[in-house]
């Protein structure tokens, strides 16, 4: 089977604010090929590593994130360098670029040489802030990014009784800054791709980071807009206009489960009947709560959690949740990421994939298609390139270059 | 050059039957870059999202509601909970609840959609769902799993009216697998996949896990993505397709480098609150700021991941004595003394407000930024405002709201929230008449036939 972008060329020149985005569309089956710096790019030396080896090879941040891409070295700033780099992005479909602002257009290569280069090219810019503005100069990490983007204020622990916090907001881990960029990209490109069809033109596409981020949070932005209402972060649960009852509770393993409430009529007598099976019940089969109006309010809201909790307490975290779903019961588990490749579920639906490693001798465990496509095929491999592994095919085979002219390139350090 | 700007989704039509976020955020995108969007309700059970605060309270009559289905503009939520199957509203005042079509978070993830009226559970009203699915390019639902198999809407039926129709299915868990029965919101695809245990300070704290649906932005987003994967591909090779999807396998996605570390190090993953797991970098984190009332409980988040990053954040804070100590003489003892380095720091950044403090970090080369509420996103930062990431959009009921515009930005298509209707969310059954007469070839005979019926 054909993958679905079968016949789209993606050039990158990305760091980790574009690699994500890279890696989906080369799952999704197109052919990226990432152009790094000589030596590398700067992400092979973010952790973890395979046995703990520092090593621009071993860094399993890169295999992720670079997963079924191919990979060459150019030092594009040099003006042989540049020149490959104008044949390459002649050839492409796609150009993502997470450089800082400005660096093609130094190389004379702004969006109009770009276009004049290749009219077809959607080139597409990922940065921080945006190419202008007040805070275009500002710098972010992925945490900057999570808390000016409004995320951090909403995820952490609930409050003390008085109201008042003891512990910081909360970034949740790992990159989740850049996932949500790399996706709203993805959503962008393949947009313009398909409006390619129509027009026979490319397209530029700017995706500044921040505003991406800022637009990835639930209630908090409507509850401002329509009543002026802040909302507080609550332990494992939404932040909300006030605290509401817990959804997270230990469990018997020293782990953790969640319970959200059934929304659909029947829904509260369902969970009920659940517990009063696990003899587990309280005291919520008195008349008295069987009064919806008598369930309202924080002081049977916290009854009701404690009556939960003592529930979860009696199991363990993979021990009675199948049960509950079977009855329509929103309750799982909370899983180290780890965790789920032992499951059923995933193993029938081939969530995860073996990639051969050809030069450690090895196969690992990786994440693989995001759903189950069923007449295109999601990318099964190849592992993330070594450093300039597609060199030779891409410079001799593909552009023509000598194998001299390919040395002499490397021992001027320009590949 | 005066030429016309293209939407690049031109021509592209979508049957949308999905509901609260993660379904229906995925045809909002969808409809950002310009397809058809035709959004189907059934008012026996509305999207939870019509019901959920908050509400727009300023009452607004717009004149020509009655001309486009006044009759179910009418309809007050308490009526549409007492006739049927509706939302569970135990928890929620329905006298507060003035109409379903003033949910403002509903306003915001439905923008630039049609909206119609059909009771799928009618035979009739399947019919109408073919005559539609024969004109659209993608079908779209959220149901449980075997719901359109058993109104006989399956991909074979979809594909003999439509044969190169799309056709992709959201049940929580996905169609193919033991779990096909499994509920999933937001919070549980986060728990399942591992987004939950990844996001808190480390044990014994338990997880802080997430303070929204993460995974229904996630969701929508995959929704998307894969809608579009297929368009292309039918673009290409005039194929339709049938594609399975789930709202967890997106979240497994995100957690592919602890997936890696366990597969090839065996080890298990441990929070690090806001420190750095595998960049080097000290200090990093959260940092209290001073504030009083309203700007009480107020944080600064402080990464430095360099020695010139360092070297600027000392400078900044004036070069204390205490920051010349051999502990804190290099990144490595930085990382190794971050309690005490966290503490130093606080003691400083509590002294200082936020967002003077954000500027001089970020003026000297410290990334630096604010914890920002809503309130901050939407009334202070300078540049958001200069992005326009929120845009005005009219709703026939309840005026014009801010509305979250996509943050990718176009040269040359014509691309935003507003999609081909120009207009926030739709009014339940606001586009009937367009729908069914213009689209379908009704005529207002048949609709009122169909309407008396309970059909639309």
């Amino acid at each position: 089977m054909d993958g679905f972008l079968f016949d789209v060329k993606v050039l990158e020149l990305a760091d980790e604010k574009g690699e994500f985005c890279g890696k989906l569309l080369a799952g999704a089956g197109a052919d990226v090929l990432k152009i790094e710096p000589p030596g590398g790019q700067a992400t092979r030396e973010i952790g973890p590593f395979y046995h703990d080896q520092v090593h621009p090879e071993r860094s399993l941040f890169f295999w992720h994130y670079n997963f079924g891409k191919r990979g060459i070295t150019l030092d594009i700033e040099s003006p042989p360098g540049t020149a490959l780099l104008k044949q390459l992005i002649a050839e492409a479909d796609v150009l993502i670029d997470t450089q800082p602002l400005g660096t093609l257009e130094k190389l004379g290569l702004d969006w109009n040489a770009l276009q004049a280069l290749n009219p077809r090219l959607t080139y597409v810019v990922l940065s921080p802030f945006g190419s202008s503005g007040p805070w275009r100069d500002y710098k972010a990490t992925d945490l900057v990014h999570l808390a000016l983007g409004g995320q951090m204020m909403c995820c952490g622990y609930s409050p003390t009784d008085d109201g008042s916090y003891d512990t910081p907001p909360i970034a949740p881990q790992m990159w989740h800054a850049y996932h949500i960029a790399g996706n709203q990209t993805f959503i962008a490109t393949v947009g313009a791709l398909i409006g390619r069809e129509m027009t026979e033109v490319g397209e530029m596409i700017e995706l500044p980071i921040h505003q991406a981020v800022s637009v990835c949070t639930e209630i908090d932005v409507p509850h401002w807009i329509y009543g002026q209402t802040p909302c507080y972060r609550q332990t494992g649960r939404h932040a909300q206009p006030a605290v509401g009852p817990e959804v997270q509770f230990p469990t018997k393993d020293g782990r953790y489960a969640i319970i959200l409430p059934n929304p659909f009529p029947g829904g509260y007598e369902t969970l009920v009947g659940f517990l009063e099976s696990k003899g587990k019940a309280g005291d919520l089969n008195a008349e008295h709560y069987k009064e919806p109006k008598n369930r309202r309010g924080r002081v049977f809201a916290e009854h009701f959690a404690d009556i939960q909790a003592a529930c979860v307490a009696d199991f363990d975290m993979e021990d009675i949740w199948h049960e509950a779903q079977e009855l329509g019961i929103p309750w799982s588990p909370i899983r180290l990421p780890e965790e789920n490749p032992d499951d059923i579920q995933w193993q029938t639906r081939a969530t995860f994939s073996q990639v051969e490693h050809p030069e450690l001798g090895e196969s690992y465990t990786y994440t693989g298609a995001p759903m189950l496509p069923n007449q295109c095929a999601w990318r099964q491999g190849p592992r993330a390139p070594l450093i300039g592994e597609h060199n030779r095919t891409v410079f001799c085979e593909q552009l023509g270059l000598s194998a001299e002219e390919l040395a002499d390139l490397q021992n001027k350090g320009i590949v | 050059m005066g030429v016309k700007k293209r939407r690049p989704l031109e021509g592209v039509r979508i049957a949308d039957l999905t509901w609260l976020l993660a379904g229906a955020g995925g045809p909002r995108l969808l409809a950002s870059l310009g397809a058809e969007v035709i959004r189907i309700e059934w008012r026996d059970r509305l999207d939870f999202l019509r019901y959920m605060p908050p509400f727009a309270s300023k009452r607004k009559r717009v004149q020509h509601l009655s001309s486009i289905g006044g009759h179910v503009s009418a309809f007050r939520t308490k009526e549409v909970s007492e006739k049927a199957g509706a939302m569970d509203l135990t928890g929620l005042d329905a006298g507060k609840i003035q109409s379903v079509n003033r949910g403002g978070y509903f306003n915001d993830i439905n923008a630039g959609k049609y909206g119609i009226s059909l009771n799928m559970k009618a035979p009739q009203g399947r019919e109408l769902f073919k005559k539609l699915v024969a004109v659209s390019d993608v079908v779209v639902e959220a149901f449980t799993a075997e719901t359109m198999q058993k109104w006989g809407l399956g991909y074979d039926t979809l594909k003999a009216i439509k044969p190169d129709i799309i056709y992709m299915q959201q049940p929580g868990w996905g169609y193919k697998g033991p779990y096909v029965k499994y509920a999933s919101y937001g919070p549980i695809a986060q728990a399942v996949s591992g987004l939950t245990e990844q996001s808190g300070l480390p044990a014994p704290h338990p997880p802080a896990g997430w303070g929204f649906s993460y995974m229904d932005w996630s969701g929508a987003y995959y929704c998307a993505m894969t809608i579009l994967m297929a368009l292309y591909s039918k673009k290409r090779t005039g194929k339709g397709q049938y594609l399975d999807c789930s709202q967890v396998e997106p979240g497994i996605g995100m957690t592919g480098t602890a997936v890696l570390d366990h597969a090839v190090n065996g080890r298990h993953y441990q929070r690090t609150g806001n420190r750095s797991p595998y960049t080097p970098a000290a200090p990093h984190g959260a940092y209290p700021c001073a504030g009083q009332g309203a700007e009480k409980g107020r944080w600064i988040a402080i990464a430095v991941t360099s020695e010139e990053e360092w070297q600027a954040l000392v400078r900044v804070m004036g070069n204390p004595d205490w920051t010349a100590q051999e502990r804190f003489a290099s990144l490595a003892e930085r990382i190794k003394h971050q309690d005490e380095l966290d503490r130093l720091v606080s003691a400083w950044t509590q002294e200082r407000e936020p967002f003077g403090l954000q500027e001089r970090l970020q003026a000297a080369g410290v990334p630096a930024g604010v914890c920002q509420t809503a309130q901050d996103r939407i009334e202070r930062d300078p540049q958001l405002k200069h992005l326009n990431w929120l845009l005005p959009l009219e709703h026939a009921e309840i005026g014009t709201w801010p509305i979250k515009d996509i943050p990718f930005h176009f040269a040359t298509g014509q691309v935003s929230q507003g999609g081909p209707t120009d207009r926030a969310a739709p009014c339940y059954a606001e586009d009937n008449e367009y729908v069914y007469k213009e689209l379908l070839g009704l005529s207002q005979t048949e609709m009122d036939a169909f309407q008396d019926e309970g059909v639309i």
